[in-house]
């Protein structure tokens, strides 16, 4: 009877140090798993994949956010050399080939809609641009798509009919993030542009193209672009005096603003004009210095506070 | 027979004993900054925090994303530029209160913890005072301190240096009740 007692008793005892030695593991790392179990993962929303919504050439699957508007300067200098450059035009700083001037509005956060005005051809241009995909964080979505439409005016100079001072545009951003160094972009575009002159037999204006875009992450405020346009035309060719335009450029962005420094050898800036119109050659020396100036004034600033 | 219901009291004592973990869910943070051009405001409501009142072991965690700002812009710049949320999705404390409040009586005292306040990946040991205040075995912490950019390896550029302070003042509003 005794023994038994003293049996039940230890095994008792074992039981309860064993409940005491897993209550102490239990204290310890309760507090750990408690704190796990309670934080959730903020792997919700969209990837930042551009710093600004326009790049070089192109413009970017970013959008301006609800009642945010962007004010845009985009400035192309004349041929850095060449015939028409070099020193006697301080390489092109003399001469404007092209500048741009518009303003980008969130109608909400993924609608946009823009006005602008280039050099070029006096084109006065108005866009729709709509973020129908976002690239996730969580993965579920590996890249966003932003589609782009733009209808263009070239009020001046003697047309025709009035169909023939009209351009259209219509694009398929689709980029990715695919690290923090690197940030990629395709552009299926189509082209609608009677406004090109006819300057030989068979110009098309109705044609596809593709843009191009990469980049890279140089530190948290810099980043370098290389951005690239070919349009699939049968009269936009080499023999015919066409190039593709390209550029290279260092993006600065300082808390509102943003600036970005290139080159390139396209004189204009409206997608419709460099598109369908780069007759400008790296090779000749008909690159040129440009830049672009974003500053973004937020108008929903008290509303959202607390 | 009397010795075994000893032991089991005993050991159901130690159960007891180990019951006194503290949880919020949902406590409030303000970060603010006061600088020439503009202050800087940002608001969260999704902290958590586990509170051991046996050992004194106090636990923090904020996602750095749910801190939000009236401006998008701004909001993305922090989390891109400054605090590389992707890289460092936490800002966390993990200390121990000096005191040993008795959580049976209503009040308020002041407190202070002593820890590792890790933000953009770098640990800082801190000691951050506030406020306690017990309500019916429901407490409630409060503190306010600051928080040096450059402790944390928070960088900066020149360029616009002019916007941001180098300080960041903090507030912690957290209501804990007895997990069970």
């Amino acid at each position: 009877m005794k023994r038994t007692i003293i049996l039940l008793a230890l095994l008792a005892l074992s039981a309860g140090l064993r409940a005491q030695e897993k209550d102490v593991t239990k204290k310890s790392t309760s507090a750990d798993s408690l704190m796990n179990a309670m934080n959730t993962d903020e792997k919700t929303g969209p990837v930042v994949i551009f710093k600004s919504s326009r790049m070089i050439l192109s413009q970017s699957t970013e959008t301006v956010r609800k009642k945010n508007l962007n004010f845009l300067v985009i400035h192309r200098f004349g041929d850095f050399a060449g015939s028409n450059g070099g020193g006697k035009t301080y390489f092109g700083l003399d001469a404007v080939s092209d500048v741009y001037i518009g303003f980008e509005y969130g109608l909400s956060d993924n609608l946009n809609i823009d006005i602008g005005r280039t050099t070029i051809g006096g084109l006065a241009d108005l866009e729709l641009k709509y973020a129908i995909l976002r690239q996730s964080r969580d993965g579920s979505s590996p890249f966003a798509i932003t589609l782009l439409g733009e209808a263009g005016v070239a009020p001046y100079g003697s047309y025709v009919a009035f169909s023939d001072r009209t351009a259209f545009l219509g694009q398929v951003m689709i980029a990715r993030k695919f690290s923090p160094w690197l940030s990629l972009q395709l552009t299926p575009t189509f082209v609608r542009d009677y406004t090109s002159p006819l300057l030989y037999p068979g110009n098309q204006q109705q044609f596809f193209a593709l843009m191009g875009m990469a980049r890279l992450k140089l530190s948290n405020h810099m980043g370098f672009i290389i951005d690239y346009g070919h349009p699939f035309s049968s009269s936009r060719t080499t023999a015919n005096g066409f190039y593709d335009p390209l550029g290279f450029g260092i993006e600065i962005e300082t808390g509102g603003h943003v600036f970005t420094i290139n080159v390139t050898n396209s004189r204009a800036v409206s997608e419709i004009n460099y598109l369908s119109n780069t007759q400008s050659n790296y090779s000749k020396g008909q690159f040129r210095v440009g830049f672009t100036i974003s500053r973004m004034f937020d108008f929903n600033h008290k509303e959202n506070s607390k | 027979m009397k010795f075994i219901s000893v032991i089991l009291l005993a050991w159901m004592s130690i159960i007891q004993a180990g019951q006194d973990i503290y949880t919020c869910k949902n406590a409030k943070i303000n970060l603010y900054s006061s600088a020439p051009i503009e202050d800087i405001e940002a608001n969260s409501n999704a902290g958590v925090s586990v509170y051991n009142a046996t050992t004194g072991e106090l636990d923090f965690s904020l996602p750095i994303r749910s801190l939000h700002f009236p401006k998008a812009l701004m909001e993305s710049h922090f989390n891109e530029d400054y605090m590389e949320s992707d890289k460092y999705p936490k800002a966390t404390f993990k200390g121990k209160l000096q005191e040993h409040p008795d959580l049976t009586k209503d009040g308020s005292y002041p407190i202070s913890v002593t820890g590792e306040l890790s933000v953009h990946g770098v640990n800082q040991m801190r000691t951050i005072t506030g406020n306690l205040k017990i309500n019916n075995g429901v407490l409630t912490m409060t503190s306010e301190f600051m928080v040096k950019c450059a402790d944390h390896h928070i960088e900066i550029p020149q360029i616009v240096f002019h916007n941001i302070a180098q300080s960041i003042r903090i507030r912690v509003d957290a209501t804990y009740t007895l997990y069970k």
